[in-house]
C-alpha cells in the first residue's frame, strides 16, 4: 500500500500518522500480503504449523490453519467452507473434490507410514501379535478417517501373510473400543494411557508424544504407504497467494520442515 | 423469529422425507438408538436413587458448608461439558486419581457404556438435583407435622406425604436430566470413546455420520427434534400441573 509521506511537522500528528499507516498494515497488509485460509488432515497439525509461520515470514501473509480428518474438512468443503488451499491424508477424500470442481491440483507433496503406538508404562502389548489377544485396549481411527482406511488395508495385509493365523483382523477388531474422529485424538488416547495400544502415522510419533510413547515394529510389509494430495479451491479469494503455498510446500524449504516433523518424501 | 424457526424446519424437511422409515430401521441407527436409550434409562435410575435423598437433605436441614455443597452440586450446568470430560477423564481414567484403584479392583470404566452412563449422571443430574430440593421445599411442613402427630413414621411420612406432593417437580427434574443426558456429546466423546453398538449415542453418530453418510444424521437429527418437542410439552405440563396447588 502506497502512501503520502505525512506533510505536517507536528510530532504528535507524525505519530498519529505513522500509528495509522501501521494499523492500514496490519489491517489490510500491502498489496502482495494476505490473509489465507489453510485447511489440512489432523496429522499435520504441528509441521503445518510451522510451514505457515515460514511462509508468513517469507511474504507477510496471514495464513490461519483449520486442522480436523480429513473427512471432515472434505464434508466442510462440500458445505461451502471457504477455505484457499486443501490437503487431504488420501485421495479418497480429495479427489471428489476435483470431480466436483471445487478444488484443482492435487500433487503429492509427502508420504508417511503407520506407527503402532503403546503408553510406556503399560506392558500389555509388546508385539504385534498382542494386538489380537482378548482383553485388549486398542483404539483406531474411524474407517472414513484416512489413517482409519490405512489401518484396515494393514489389517488386510496381516491376515493375507497368515503370520499371526487369519482371523487376526477379525480379534484385532473386536478389541477396538473406540473409533476416533482424527488421528490426533487416537494418539492421545494412549498419551493418557487410556487405551493399550493405537495405530497411528509414524509422524504422529512428535517429540511431545515420544516421551510417553512406545513406537513398536511394525514390518514393511504390513505397513502402508499414506500419499498426502495437495491443491488449492477455485473460490480462493487470494489464488495467487493459495499457489504460492503450494508451490512453498513443495519447495526444499517447505518439504524440508516436514522431514523435520517425520515425514517422508512424495513418492 | 425466523432465525430461531428456520433451522428446526430445515431438519424436519431434510429427515423426514421418504427414506425415513428405511434410514430409521439401519442396523447403524438402532444400535445408536438402543445405546443412546439403554444409558440414558441407567443415568435416570440413578439420578432418582441418589439425587433424591440428597435433595430431600438439602431442602430439609442446614449444616455447616450447605452453601458450598449446594454450589458444588449446581457446577456442572454452567461448565461446558468438554471440560466435564476432562475432569472425568483425569479422575476416573486409568492414570487418573481413581485410576489404579479401580484397575486393582478390576474396573475399568474408561470405553465403556458405564463411561457413558458417568458422563451423563455429571453433566444432567444436577437439573434434577435442583428441581427436586425446590419440589420438597414446596412440600407444606404442617401436613407432614400433622401425619406425624397421627403417628406416622419418617419413612411412612415420605413416602406417602411428602413424595406424591412433590411428585410432579421430580417428574420435571427427571424430563430435564433425561433431555439434558440424551444431548450429551463432550463429556462422552472425550471419556467414553465412539464406538458403534458400544458406546456410540445419537449425538455422537449424527456427528460421525455427518463426515460420511448424511442420511442417517438427517434421520437422528429430525429425531432429537421431535423428541426435543414432547419433553417440552411434557415439561409444560407439569409446569402447570404444580401451580394449581
Amino acid at each position: 500500500m502506497k502512501s503520502s509521506p505525512p506533510t505536517s511537522t507536528h510530532p504528535g500528528s507524525i505519530l498519529k500518522t505513522k500509528l495509522l499507516i501501521s494499523t492500514l498494515l496490519l489491517g489490510l497488509g500491502n498489496a502482495s500480503a494476505v490473509s489465507l485460509t489453510v485447511f489440512a488432515a489432523a496429522s499435520l497439525t504441528d509441521a503445518f504449523a510451522e510451514m505457515g509461520r515460514a511462509f508468513d515470514a517469507k511474504t507477510g501473509n496471514t495464513t490461519t490453519f483449520q486442522f480436523a480428518g480429513s473427512q471432515a474438512l472434505r464434508t466442510q468443503l462440500d458445505n461451502g467452507a471457504r477455505a484457499d488451499v486443501y490437503a487431504s491424508a488420501n485421495n479418497a477424500q480429495f479427489s471428489p473434490l476435483v470431480k466436483s470442481g471445487l478444488v484443482t491440483g492435487g500433487q503429492p507433496f509427502l508420504s508417511n507410514r503407520l506407527a503402532v503406538i503403546a503408553p510406556k508404562n503399560n506392558a500389555k502389548v509388546q508385539t504385534l501379535a498382542d494386538l489380537g489377544k482378548p482383553g485388549v485396549k486398542l483404539v483406531i481411527a474411524d474407517k472414513v478417517v484416512p489413517v482409519g482406511t490405512y489401518t484396515r488395508q494393514m489389517l488386510t495385509a496381516i491376515d493375507k501373510s497368515g503370520a499371526y493365523g487369519r482371523d487376526f483382523s477379525d480379534r484385532f477388531l473386536n478389541n477396538v473400543v473406540s473409533e476416533e474422529p482424527n488421528v490426533r485424538q487416537v494418539a492421545l488416547k494412549v498419551q493418557l494411557g487410556e487405551a493399550d495400544a493405537a495405530v497411528v502415522y509414524s509422524s504422529d510419533v512428535t517429540p511431545a508424544l515420544r516421551h510417553s510413547v512406545r513406537v513398536m515394529t511394525l514390518p514393511t510389509r504390513f505397513n502402508q504407504s499414506a500419499s498426502y494430495p495437495i491443491g488449492t479451491l477455485k473460490n480462493s479469494a487470494n489464488p495467487e497467494a493459495a499457489q504460492a503455498f503450494v508451490k512453498f510446500v513443495l519447495s526444499g524449504e517447505g518439504q524440508a520442515i516436514l522431514k523435520k516433523w517425520g515425514f517422508l518424501k512424495p513418492r | 423469529m425466523l432465525f430461531l424457526v428456520l433451522p428446526v424446519q430445515a431438519l424436519l424437511l431434510r429427515g423426514l422425507s421418504a427414506q425415513f422409515f428405511p434410514t430409521l430401521l439401519r442396523p447403524v441407527v438402532l444400535d445408536t438408538l438402543r445405546i443412546s436409550l439403554l444409558t440414558t434409562g441407567c443415568t435416570m435410575l440413578l439420578t432418582v436413587l441418589l439425587g433424591t435423598p440428597v435433595a430431600w437433605l438439602l431442602a430439609r436441614y442446614d449444616f455447616p458448608g450447605k452453601t458450598v455443597l449446594d454450589t458444588l452440586l449446581d457446577l456442572p450446568i454452567v461448565l461446558p461439558p468438554v471440560v466435564a470430560g476432562v475432569g472425568l477423564l483425569l479422575a476416573f481414567g486409568r492414570s487418573g486419581l481413581l485410576g489404579a484403584p479401580l484397575e486393582l479392583a478390576g474396573i475399568s470404566v474408561a470405553f465403556s457404556p458405564a463411561a457413558v452412563v458417568m458422563a451423563q449422571l455429571f453433566v444432567a443430574a444436577p437439573f434434577y438435583l435442583r428441581t427436586a430440593k425446590a419440589g420438597f421445599m414446596a412440600v407444606d411442613r404442617d401436613v407432614e407435622d400433622a401425619a406425624r402427630t397421627d403417628g406416622a413414621d419418617r419413612w411412612t411420612v415420605f413416602r406417602f406425604i411428602t413424595w406424591p406432593l412433590a411428585a410432579a417437580f421430580l417428574l420435571e427434574g427427571l424430563v430435564l436430566t433425561w433431555a439434558r443426558a440424551l444431548g450429551e456429546f463432550g463429556a462422552t466423546i472425550l471419556f467414553a470413546g465412539s464406538l458403534q453398538g458400544k458406546t456410540r449415542t445419537i449425538t455422537l453418530a449424527i456427528y460421525s455420520a455427518l463426515e460420511s453418510d448424511l442420511a442417517p444424521a438427517l434421520v437422528l437429527s429430525a429425531v432429537m427434534v421431535l423428541v426435543a418437542f414432547t419433553v417440552l410439552a411434557v415439561v409444560r405440563r407439569l409446569g402447570s400441573a404444580h401451580t394449581w396447588r
